[in-house]
């Protein structure tokens, strides 16, 4: 009824409606592009040898130089989804594959990890959801540690248990939510520091809000640097792109440390490589 | 439906139960089918609003992808508010779209709605008419707002004007709801209302 009050009247209501209609449709047609990813793309793929990257660049003789570069360097490649939780995922599924074989390192991680709840309460997340992701987010950590630095067979027994947990949704993404709410808090927590990095009129809050808390949103620099902050963990960013010469420039975060994490990042996506 | 959205929205029943704005009465949550995927909710209007002592109801619907993404709500009671249709009860908010987050809940979402009746926001509109209305002239909408809290929401201010005004319209064999509307959306010019429907 409205509607005719307003359409015949001149008033602008049907377009606003109309404009909401149109955010609806570019809504579902994004969910049927990512409907369709997530079944063809795994979360987390299988190793594969770098030269299947060659196959992917056989007409692009920028890419391949790069590609030759990297396999100089690198054996290995582990394919993530590009659902713009790629960052997230790629990182811990690397990370505690790596802890698998460094107990030490396992232990160190550990009491971060387990501390970690506590300081996002502090900052006022919800106590109640912040525990149910950080309840599974610890449920995989353990398991990790169970046999962190233990006999070969044990240690492929979980870390296959962990390739598992890692393409099944529940797990997923509670680690890719929890990870997300790490580096929030990280973020907040330093906000004077990491003010500075971001662009605009936007405060830290507002941009945790809008562009690290929700799923599927991208990761930037800034990501990088807040959940390697929060968690001591060093990360080598590999970043191959269109630019001059045929190295593929190499990112520490932080700088200075041994990276246990290398990752390559693609404009828009990032995998997890192997040396 | 998928067993994580159902495990959570379960949690989140029994959590928003034992809170301060259940028991206050404030919000409330109630379940519409037994599967989990549709349930309803109802918020109280704002002290100091053109809403206040009004009851709003909520249709809340959990996607299967629930609680990576967000709940799908809109009202059902009519409401006449710059970030809700008056026509669907659709609502323009950001963590209803590209802000939810999974770390949000049924009952944050609540509260926000909440505090969206306290405070519109009419440079992102959802009903332009209302939002029009709401920048250039206040006091007409919200004594627009409090009429429709008053005969659709349960409110208590009974607006004399407006309901004699619709009266007059009602007298002329309209429809209730279509004068009411009529009336709202010319500031309630009797006679621009009435030409509109007419015309």
């Amino acid at each position: 009824m409205a509607d005719d009050a307003s359409s015949s009247s001149g008033i602008t209501g049907n377009t606003v409606e109309n404009s909401i209609n149109q955010d609806e449709l570019i809504m579902k047609q994004q969910r049927e592009i990512e409907k369709e990813i997530s079944e063809t793309i795994p979360l987390v793929g299988e190793i594969e040898e770098l030269q299947t990257l060659e196959k992917e660049y056989n007409e692009d003789p920028i890419y391949l130089l790069k590609v030759k570069d990297l396999s100089s360097k690198y054996k290995s490649i582990r394919r993530t989804r590009p659902d713009g939780n790629c960052f997230f995922r790629a990182f811990s599924y690397a990370y505690l594959e790596r802890l698998l074989t460094d107990k030490q390192e396992y232990d160190k991680f550990y009491e971060i990890a387990k501390n970690s709840k506590d300081i996002l309460v502090a900052l006022g997340f919800s106590q109640f959801t912040v525990e149910d992701f950080y309840e599974t987010f610890m449920e995989v950590i353990q398991r990790v540690g169970e046999h962190a630095g233990s006999t070969p067979d044990l240690i492929e027994t979980v870390r296959m248990e962990l390739h598992d947990k890692f393409n099944k949704q529940g797990y997923s993404d509670y680690i890719v939510v929890y990870l997300r709410l790490i580096t929030s808090g990280q973020l907040q927590t330093d906000q004077e520091f990491y003010q500075n990095f971001i662009e605009g009129p936007r405060t830290v809050t507002e941009f945790c809000r809008q562009e690290v808390e929700p799923m599927y949103k991208e990761s930037d620099h800034i990501h990088i640097i807040a959940l390697s902050n929060a968690l001591k963990v060093c990360v080598r960013v590999k970043y191959m792109d269109r630019g001059e010469g045929s190295q593929v420039i190499a990112h520490d975060f932080p700088e200075g440390s041994t990276p246990l994490v290398h990752l390559l990042y693609r404009p828009g996506h990032y995998d997890i490589l192997y040396a | 439906m998928a067993n994580i959205a159902a495990k959570r929205i379960k949690r989140e029943f029994k959590e928003i139960m034992k809170s301060e704005e259940v028991i206050g009465g404030s919000i409330k949550l109630g379940l519409v089918n037994e599967n989990w995927t549709e349930l309803k909710g109802e918020i109280a209007g704002p002290v100091d609003t053109p809403y206040e002592g009004g009851t709003f109801l909520l249709e809340i619907k959990v996607p299967e992808t629930y609680p990576f993404n967000p709940p799908k709500i809109r009202f059902l009671t009519k409401i006449w508010h710059p970030n809700v249709s008056s026509v669907t009860g659709a609502i323009c908010l950001d963590i209803l779209k590209d802000q939810w987050a999974a770390a949000l809940t049924l009952r944050t979402v609540l509260l926000s709605l909440q505090a969206l009746l306290s405070a519109g926001e009419p440079n992102d509109p959802q009903d332009a008419v209302v939002a029009k209305q709401f920048r250039e002239n206040p006091r007409l909408f919200t004594m627009t707002a409090r009429h429709w809290t008053n005969v659709y929401a349960g409110g208590p201010n009974i607006v004399h004007e407006c309901n004699s005004k619709v009266q007059r319209m009602l007298d002329m064999g309209i429809d209730e709801h279509q004068a009411r509307v009529a009336l709202s959306s010319y500031d309630w010019d009797l006679e621009r209302a009435t030409e509109q429907l007419f015309g």
